[in-house]
């Protein structure tokens, strides 16, 4: 894994009377802990790996406790592990990052939301959502409500997020439903402090297991159930809830003294719209605002009671919901038009972004316009104004003084990346045959799909590669190359490939197989390599892939670019038809380093011999026309002024962050590029043979002028 | 006006201890009992990617804990702070550096973006209106490399950055609470504490932003006295310079009697520049055919790779980017790739020929140049330099020379003008490359030539469209190649559907 969570187990054990320092989403993991949780899974991605992870490196404490950690094989696995809380007493958490993990879940969600729970259930949603994000943009409101699933969207502070933690078991239990916790991704990442309560042991775990298996048909989806489900669903389920969140005052209002106004606003909203008032003048730094507040930790369902009560009085409300559909809008609307009301008017994306996050700047300007348009007494218009145009006036002089947009920086393949001379490979063997329709899946491989490789034309989803080149494939003259990682491969992969192989499919399929799930932190899978025992026994790709039913198979070293070329081209053209398998091996070179450095520098401490190893351009050779950049878009690989006083271009030049991974110079080879790459090792501790051979050669070579 | 909290942005790449920085900095301000907040994008932007920091730090000790933002607020940003000089500008167009209230710190180094990097002339960001722009646009600022600072210091930039903040003197934090920060993370402190003060000591001292000069000094040793007696009594002021380089170069590439034929060359391009007018233009036409001149007459054939590879100066050079410590040893191994062509280059043509009709794709070696017997292959090959003016391609660079030197004469008396040679100067760029590259960019070359330069019926068309067209021309032939797609084969992919 990317990071050691040693000093957050700590945090974890922490009892009553403490203060908690730490990451949202790590506070969140403690408040499972403090609700008597007894099972906790999930999948990872950002911005929720650190649940698990925190996890993963707790076993011991949770064995102590008696709650069961489990890594699930996907989203859906998570989402079905809930359905232990369907029929016993046991309260349960699974993650995910959504909407992509709402989207492979929803199938068991479906089932476990109309089933019904006893046990607490509740998924903790990492809504990766706006800057920073890397999926694509939904939301998972649409998916509460279409399953009828309750949605919570804390204000991100960690004291309420703790609470509304706890409330969610409650809640859960209350109406028999599952709850879903929304965290947007600065809230996971969001470093505060909470007072601590002590843990809770789960009442059920292998200290006091359940000694009589459950079963109770109306649990079932099969017809008659099914229906009484749904009736439960809006006949006793949603009312219960709507009694409990009013009970326990899960939804915040806040008094002000602007008349005739109001903002009823998601909980992950609150921040920025206060910070908002804050800048025209209209707040304090404590919250203290002008305008009423009506704060919905609740999203879904919305309680009538609650909105109606909030608005009457009032002309014009402001609804801040991020992205879209605008469901709370248009539920507000629905319910004050049912209830016969004519006023307030709702206003919601007329004056905020329909689409996109609800960055500081997106909120300044829909809160400024609401309150200049709503006229109400005590805003002063222009103050607004004053704000508002300052950031676009400071806009304007950047944009004079700087003229061209700085250049993009989006993320790309790490230093010495096995997946890079992949890439490469898949670039030079284009060369030869054409373009060639390459179908991208999710995970560090869909960088290939940004410069300077451009290569993928769609991505469908995680380990869904395969399957997306199904249709595409038929109708091309030229095989397909999917390309796909080891993590996408146990996670839906395997499912296309034995399709594939069982339809005789002829197509071509990479998989990387670098060890982890690295686009997420390094977790493990099925196929990891060096697996402490506790861990479980790693399963081969391959052996699997020969299970399945896999004819053509080769495995290639990633670095030996020239292999991978000849292997391409191979498989691009054999006369077999089938499916084309190349495991390409290259572990991650981040989880790589991790490990292997720490032992490099003890054996270098220790005195024996090691070689360090890095790359170098000579700059009086190249002559700069970039192709090896275009070729590897190592970010070790980049250019500086150029030391000849001839030339005005810069020189290519590889920098002090080069771990001798070697796809550059092996490029040049490839693809015949130029003669100004060397391979620089560095002996450490050198052998009594070392130095006399060093001797000899500084030696000779001083004889002939060449070392000195 | 209420008390607000001090809000802090920090644009940063991945992989550079942003988190770490923020970590120390919530340290420091929990030391000094003040309510702080810290949030981050890292996602996928860990992976070498532009990100960002946000911090809140409430100035007021002991305070009940505020609201504070998850987002920053353009407007609303007390000190910006940017680990590389694009982002402190991408900062600048997102206004998060207002003159009213924001103190802007950044470090002047670049990190090439790929989008800068790829492309095959020049294309870097102009970074230096960045910094021009900095003192204009934020209330403060304080600019400096911090990566130069953090490596003479034996850390990394975060260290020097948190430095620059604290000295900066809007974070309501002591310098003791923050060395104190560094201190408790234990694993490096010493290092990150030698950063932090040179950075603090920077970001308090009077002139806290560098703007910084480029000066390339030449390191060749000058020419023989006479070719300089030559440059001093022929040529005028203003070419001396790139003379005097060009000269040494070539007698390093060949000998005396080269730099003479150069220096023969130029006199004429010279005596034309002046008789189109070129003294007005600071005799620029002359100044850059020189140049690219000397640049093309020591062309990188495989005699002159293996003498650039077998200096001692080279040797040298690698050694101090290889950095090894006290006895460690340093072993260069080549990647080479000659091809029959580039073996056929140094041949006499009638040897050469064979040699070209059955040309490959090359045999790839690692040669290990510092050995012996990788060295003395590599030498023998430079040792052939007295036998390069026999050899194939020497004739053929000649030849082709006069023919650009030629249109650039005749471009410059035509059309009396100096602009217009000048396009023709510059096409010279396109020599360049090894290997395919360089096969490519010498057809463009070749039919720049033969379309525009020695086709009578362009200069008919006038003087300026044909400066146009030679510059268009020149300029997608060098921009090509995978800059952008490479529209053959997506024609054929096109192509390939069945039916279409």
């Amino acid at each position: 894994m990317e990071l050691s969570f040693k000093s957050e187990i700590v945090k974890l054990r922490l009892g009553a009377g403490h203060t908690f320092h730490g990451e949202g989403i790590l506070a969140v993991t403690k408040a499972l802990l403090q609700s008597g949780v007894s099972y906790v899974g999930g999948y990872q991605g950002a911005p929720v790996s650190h649940l698990m992870d925190v996890l993963s490196d707790a076993h011991e404490y949770l064995d102590e406790l008696g709650v069961h950690f489990e890594s699930c094989a996907n989203e859906a696995g998570a989402a079905a592990m809930l359905g232990a809380s369907i029929n016993y007493p046991l309260r349960g958490a699974v993650t995910w990052k959504s909407v992509v993990g709402t989207n492979v879940a929803s199938d068991a969600l479906s089932n476990l939301s109309s089933a019904g729970v006893i046990g607490g259930a509740v998924i903790v949603i990492g809504e990766d959502y706006g800057e920073g994000s890397s999926i694509i943009q939904e939301r998972t409101h649409s998916f509460a409500e279409k399953s009828q699933m309750w949605l919570l969207d804390p204000r991100p502070n960690l004291p309420n997020i703790v609470n509304m933690v706890e409330k969610a078991f409650q809640l859960s239990e209350a109406s028999s439903t599952p709850v879903l916790l929304e965290l947007r991704i600065r809230a996971c990442h969001v470093h505060g402090s909470f007072e601590t309560r002590d843990n809770v042991a789960p009442r059920h775990s292998q200290r006091n297991p359940i000694r009589k298996p459950a079963y109770d048909p109306t649990r079932i989806p099969l017809p008659p159930h099914i229906y009484n489900q749904e009736k439960h669903k809006v006949e006793v389920r949603l009312p219960e809830a709507l009694k409990f969140i009013q009970r326990e005052k899960l939804n915040d209002f806040v008094e002000g003294d602007l008349e005739g106004v109001g903002f009823i606003l998601q909980g992950g909203m609150y921040n920025t719209a206060i910070r908002a008032l804050q800048q025209f003048g209209l707040a304090d730094a404590w919250g203290k605002t002008r305008v009423p507040l009506y704060i919905l930790n609740v999203t879904y369902p919305l309680v009538p009671e609650e909105i109606i009560r909030f608005c009457s009085g009032k002309r014009a409300v402001l609804v801040i919901e991020e992205g879209q559909p605008a469901h709370i809008e248009e539920s507000i609307n629905s319910i004050l038009r049912g209830a016969s009301l004519q006023e307030p008017l709702v206003i919601g994306k007329d004056v905020l972004p329909a689409a996109g996050e609800y960055t500081g700047e997106a909120m300044l300007n829909g809160i400024g316009d609401f309150l200049k348009l709503s006229g109400a007494a005590g805003v002063d218009r222009k103050a607004i104004d004053a704000v508002i145009d300052g950031v676009s006036s400071a806009k304007t002089r950047a944009k004079e003084m700087l003229g061209a947009a700085v250049p993009p920086r989006p993320p790309g393949f790490c230093i010495g990346c096995p997946e890079r001379p992949v890439f490469s490979a898949i670039k030079l063997i284009e060369k030869e045959m054409g373009g060639i329709h390459v179908s991208s899946d999710i995970g560090c491989t869909t960088f290939s799909t940004l410069e300077p490789f451009n290569l993928g034309s769609s991505v469908l989803g995680y380990g869904l590669s395969l399957a997306a080149a199904q249709a595409v494939s038929p109708n091309l003259d030229k095989r397909v190359i999917t390309v796909m990682g080891d993590g996408g491969f146990w996670h839906q992969g395997i499912n296309a490939v034995a399709n594939a192989v069982f339809r005789n499919d002829d197509g071509v399929l990479v998989i990387m197989n670098n060890g982890y799930t690295s686009a997420t932190g390094q977790q493990i899978i099925a196929s990891s390599p060096n697996l402490p025992q506790e861990e479980g026994t790693p399963i081969s790709i391959e052996s699997t892939l020969r299970g399945l039913g896999v004819k053509w198979l080769e495995r290639v070293p990633n670095y030996q670019v020239s292999e991978v070329v000849e292997v391409l081209r191979r498989a691009m053209t054999t006369t077999q038809t089938g499916l084309k398998v190349i495991i390409a091996d290259g572990e991650c070179m981040l989880a790589r380093q991790r490990r292997e450095r720490p032992i490099l520098a003890q054996k270098v401490a220790a005195g024996e011999r090691v070689v360090r190893t890095r790359f170098g351009i000579d700059e009086d050779v190249c002559t700069g026309d970039r192709a090896c950049i275009r070729l590897s878009g190592c970010p070790s690989l980049t250019i500086k002024d150029n030391p000849d006083p001839l030339r005005t271009e810069p020189v290519t030049t590889i920098n002090s962050s080069c771990v001798g991974c070697g796809t550059c110079g092996e490029n040049a080879h490839a693809a015949g590029l130029c003669p100004s790459f060397h391979r620089i090792d560095v002996i450490q501790n050198p052998s009594g043979w070392d130095r006399f051979m060093h001797g000899l050669r500084r030696g000779v070579l001083g004889l002939l002028g060449g070392a000195r | 006006m209420s008390p607000q909290p001090v809000t802090i942005l920090i644009g940063a790449l991945g992989g550079e201890g942003g988190g770490v920085l923020g970590d120390w900095l919530i340290a420091a301000a929990l030391q000094e009992g003040l309510p702080a907040q810290k949030t981050s994008v890292p996602g996928v932007s860990q992976r070498t990617g532009a990100t960002t920091y946000y911090l809140e730090i409430f100035p007021e000790k002991g305070a009940t804990a505020p609201v504070m933002a998850l987002v920053p607020t353009p407007g609303a940003i007390d000190l910006m702070v940017a680990s590389e000089l694009i982002e402190a500008g991408r900062a600048m167009q997102n206004a998060y550096i207002t003159a009213e209230r924001t103190t802007l710190v950044a470090s002047t180094h670049r990190v090439y973006a790929t989008a800068e990097k790829k492309i095959p002339t020049d294309g870097r960001y102009n970074a230096a209106k960045i910094i021009e722009a900095a003192p204009k646009l934020a209330r403060k600022a304080v600019l400096f490399d911090m990566l130069k600072l953090a490596q003479e210091a034996g850390t990394v930039i975060n260290a020097v950055l948190f430095g620059a903040m604290a000295g900066c003197g809007v974070l309501p934090l002591s310098r003791e609470a923050c060395e104190n920060a560094i201190r408790n993370t234990g694993k490096g402190a010493e290092a990150s504490l030698r950063g932090f003060a040179a950075g603090y000591a920077r970001a308090t001292s009077a002139a806290p932003v560098d703007g910084r000069t480029v000066a390339i000094e030449s390191s060749r040793k000058p020419a023989s006295s006479a070719l300089s007696a030559r440059i001093q009594a022929e040529f005028p002021e203003v070419l001396r310079d790139v003379l005097e380089e060009a000269a040494a170069r070539l007698v390093d590439y060949q000998d005396t009697a080269y730099a003479r034929l150069y220096l023969d060359r130029v006199a004429e391009v010279l005596a034309a520049d002046r008789e189109a007018g070129g003294e007005a233009n600071a005799l620029l036409l002359t100044r850059e055919t020189a140049r690219l001149l000397a640049l093309w007459m020591s062309y990188e054939d495989v005699i002159r790779v293996a003498d650039l590879k077998t200096r001692a100066s080279r040797f040298e050079r690698v050694r101090k980017e290889a950095a090894p410590k006290e006895g460690q040893i340093v072993v260069i191994t080549d990647y080479l790739k000659p091809t029959a062509n580039e073996i056929a280059d140094i041949l006499p043509a009638f040897l050469a020929e064979p040699l070209r009709r059955r040309a490959g794709a090359g045999r790839a070696m690692k040669l290990p140049t510092s050995t012996v017997r990788g060295f003395l292959a590599m030498r023998a090959l430079a040792w052939l330099r007295p036998l390069r003016r026999k050899g194939s391609r020497y004739r053929h660079e000649q030849i082709l020379m006069e023919r650009w030197l030629g249109a650039i004469k005749y471009l410059a008396l035509a059309a009396r003008d100096v602009e217009l040679p000048l396009e023709m100067a510059q096409c010279a760029r396109l020599q360049r490359g090894y290997g395919e590259t360089h096969r490519r960019s010498r057809e463009a070359f070749l039919a720049i030539l033969d379309d525009l330069a020695d086709n009578g019926q362009a200069l008919a068309r006038g003087a300026d469209a044909l400066k146009q067209a030679i510059r268009q021309a020149r300029e997608a032939a060098l921009l090509n190649e995978a800059c952008k797609p490479d529209p053959l084969p997506r024609r054929e992919q096109a192509a390939l559907y069945r039916g279409a």
